[in-house]
C-alpha cells in the first residue's frame, strides 16, 4: 500500500529528540551508578549497607500501601455511586472528578495547608464544635502526606474503574435478580468479580504513582516524612552524591517498570 | 442497579474530599486577613495586588508563559508528525517506538529529573533555555501523540488514498486533506501540552538553573513559609486550567471524543 511506504519517516524528528533528550540520559544514569569513576559496585554497596536508605524505602512503601488502600476504600463506592446516576448528574460528577486532573499538583497540595493548618478550616471547626481545645497537627507528618497523596491520586483509580463499571452488562444483574438472588449476593457474586480487574489495576496504578511522588511529600511532609524522591533531591542538589542518586533512581525505575508490567497485564484482562 | 444510601453517602463525601480544597483556595484568595483564616473575615483583592505588584512573580509568569508556548508548539509539531508516522507507517518496531514516546508518562518524573540533570550537566546545558525547553517537550509530547494519534486512527485512510490517486504528493495529502480535518484534535492536543508545561514543577526545579517559573517559585516559597499571596497565584492557575478544560470541552463537544480518551476507552 502506497500510504504506508514512507509515512514512517514522519516519526524521525521526534524519535531523534527522544533518543537525545530522554533515552540517552536515562541510559547514562544507569551507567553512572556502576561505571563512575571506573567500573565499581561501591555505590550500590553503600546503598545496601546504610540503614537510612532502607528506612526511607520502607517509609515510601508504607505510604504507598496506605494510599492505595484508602483510595480503594473511598474510590470504589464513589465509582459505584457514579455508575447509578442519571445522565445530567453523572456528567456533572464526572466533570468534578476530572477537574483536579487539570489543576496543578502544587495547587492541590497547597490547598491542604489551607484546610488542615493549625488555623485552617478543619481545626477551627473542631475547636468551634468543642471536640478539641488545641489544634490537631495534621501537617508535616505522615498523616498529612497520606491525605494529600490520596487526594491527588484518587482520580487515577476512580475514572478507569467507573469506565469499566459502565461496561458491565446490566442484564447480568437482572438475570441474577430474576433467579432470586438478594441485592447483597448480586453485588458480591456478580458485580464485584466483574469489576475486580479494573479495581486491581487502579490500585496498582496508585501504588506506582505514590512510589515516585515528590511534590506532595516535600510540601506536606515539611522534610519530616522523607520519601525516595525527596532523598534523590537531597543527593543531587545538596550533598551532592550523583552516583548514589543514579543507583537509587535505577532501582525506582526498575520497580516502576515491573509494577507497570503487572498493571498492563491486569488492565488487559479487564478490557477483554 | 442503583447504589444504596450508604454507598451514595460515601460517594458524596469522597467527592467533597476531592473538590473542597480547590474551592477553599479560591475563596481564601479573596480574603482580607493576613493569615490563612477560614472563613475569611472580609473580602479584598490584596493578594492579587501583592502578586502583580511583585516584579519577581511577574517575571516568573512571563518566563512560564514563554516556556509553555515554546515547548508546546515544538511538541505539537513533532508529536503530530510522529503520530502520523506511527498510525499510517508500516515498519517494524512501531509499537516499540510508540512506547518510547509514551514512556515519560510512566517513568517517575523524579527519575526523569535526575537523568536530565546528570546529562545536561555533562554537556554543559544545565540551566540553559535550550535544555529547559527540550525537557518540557519530552514531558508534554506524549499527550500530543496520544490525542492526535486517536484522531488520525479515526480518519478514514481511504480519503488519503483518493488524494494520492488523484496525484497529490504525501506532503499535500497531509497538509491539505488530513490536517484540516484534525483541527479540533490538534487544538486539544496543543492546549494539553501547554498546560502540562505551564504546571510542570519537578524537572524544572532540577534543570532550570536561574530561570524562575511560577510553579518553581511557588514550590520554593511553600517549602519555606506559607504566604497568602500563593492563594492568588493558585486561583489564577486554577482559572487557567478550568478555561483550558472548557475550551477543549467546547472544541470536542460535537465529537464527544476527548472525554472518552481521558477515561481510557
Amino acid at each position: 500500500m502506497r500510504i504506508g511506504r514512507n509515512a514512517g519517516s514522519y516519526v524521525v524528528p521526534l524519535l531523534v529528540l527522544m533518543v537525545v533528550a530522554f533515552d540517552v540520559p536515562i541510559l547514562l544514569m544507569l551507567a553512572q551508578s556502576v561505571l563512575s569513576p571506573h567500573p565499581t559496585v561501591a555505590h550500590w554497596a553503600e546503598f545496601t549497607e546504610s540503614p537510612i536508605y532502607f528506612r526511607v524505602l520502607g517509609n515510601t512503601f508504607q505510604i504507598a500501601v496506605i494510599t492505595s488502600a484508602v483510595c480503594g476504600l473511598i474510590g470504589y463506592p464513589l465509582a459505584y455511586w457514579m455508575r447509578g446516576l442519571g445522565g445530567r448528574a453523572q456528567l456533572a460528577v464526572v466533570t468534578l472528578v476530572l477537574l483536579p486532573f487539570w489543576i496543578s499538583i502544587l495547587v492541590r497540595t497547597y490547598a491542604w495547608i489551607v484546610v488542615l493548618g493549625n488555623n485552617g478550616f478543619v481545626n477551627r471547626s473542631l475547636i468551634g464544635l468543642g471536640i478539641t481545645d488545641r489544634p490537631i497537627s495534621f501537617l508535616y507528618n505522615q498523616l498529612g502526606v497520606t491525605i494529600g497523596t490520596t487526594n491527588v491520586l484518587l482520580p487515577f483509580l476512580v475514572l478507569p474503574l467507573f469506565a469499566a463499571m459502565l461496561k458491565i452488562d446490566e442484564r447480568l444483574l437482572q438475570a441474577a435478580a430474576t433467579l432470586g438472588a438478594p441485592r447483597r449476593a448480586i453485588f458480591w457474586r456478580v458485580f464485584f468479580p466483574l469489576s475486580l480487574p479494573a479495581f486491581a489495576a487502579g490500585l496498582v496504578l496508585v501504588f506506582i504513582l505514590t512510589l515516585g511522588f515528590y511534590v506532595t511529600p516535600a510540601i506536606l511532609g515539611g522534610g519530616r516524612v522523607p520519601m525516595i524522591s525527596n532523598m534523590l533531591d537531597v543527593l543531587i542538589n545538596q550533598m551532592p552524591r550523583w552516583e548514589l542518586a543514579a543507583a537509587i533512581s535505577t532501582l525506582l525505575l526498575a520497580a516502576t517498570l515491573a509494577l507497570y508490567g503487572v498493571y498492563r497485564t491486569i488492565a488487559a484482562r479487564s478490557a477483554s | 442497579m442503583k447504589a444504596g444510601r450508604l454507598t451514595a453517602l460515601v460517594g458524596i463525601v469522597t467527592l467533597v474530599f476531592l473538590v473542597m480544597p480547590i474551592l477553599i483556595v479560591v475563596g481564601m484568595s479573596f480574603s482580607s486577613a493576613s493569615s490563612l483564616q477560614f472563613p475569611p473575615p472580609g473580602l479584598s483583592l490584596r493578594w492579587y495586588r501583592s502578586f502583580f505588584g511583585d516584579p519577581r512573580w511577574v517575571e516568573a509568569l512571563v518566563t512560564s508563559t514563554m516556556l509553555a508556548f515554546a515547548s508546546s508548539i515544538v511538541a505539537l509539531v513533532l508529536g503530530s508528525a510522529a503520530a502520523y508516522g506511527i498510525v499510517r507507517g508500516r515498519f517494524p518496531g512501531r509499537g516499540f517506538i510508540d512506547a518510547n514516546f509514551m514512556a515519560p508518562l510512566i517513568v517517575p518524573t523524579i527519575v526523569v529529573a535526575v537523568a536530565m540533570y546528570l546529562a545536561l550537566a555533562k554537556v554543559g546545558l544545565l540551566g540553559t533555555w535550550v535544555g529547559l525547553v527540550a525537557s518540557h517537550v519530552v514531558l508534554s509530547v506524549p499527550f500530543v501523540v496520544l490525542v492526535v494519534g486517536v484522531a488520525i486512527r479515526s480518519f478514514d485512510e481511504r480519503i488519503e488514498q483518493v488524494a494520492f490517486t488523484l496525484g497529490a504528493s504525501r506532503l499535500q495529502t497531509v497538509t491539505r486533506v488530513l490536517l484540516p480535518n484534525l483541527v479540533p484534535s490538534l487544538a486539544s492536543a496543543w492546549i494539553l501540552a501547554l498546560i502540562a508545561s505551564f504546571d510542570e514543577v519537578i524537572v524544572t526545579l532540577f534543570v532550570a538553573g536561574v530561570y524562575q517559573t511560577v510553579p518553581k517559585r511557588m514550590f520554593n516559597e511553600l517549602v519555606l513559609e506559607v504566604n497568602p499571596t500563593i492563594t492568588a497565584i493558585a486561583t489564577i492557575l486554577i482559572a487557567v486550567s478550568v478555561l483550558a478544560m472548557a475550551a477543549i470541552g467546547l472544541i470536542t463537544a460535537r465529537r464527544g471524543g476527548l472525554l472518552k480518551t481521558m477515561i481510557g476507552r
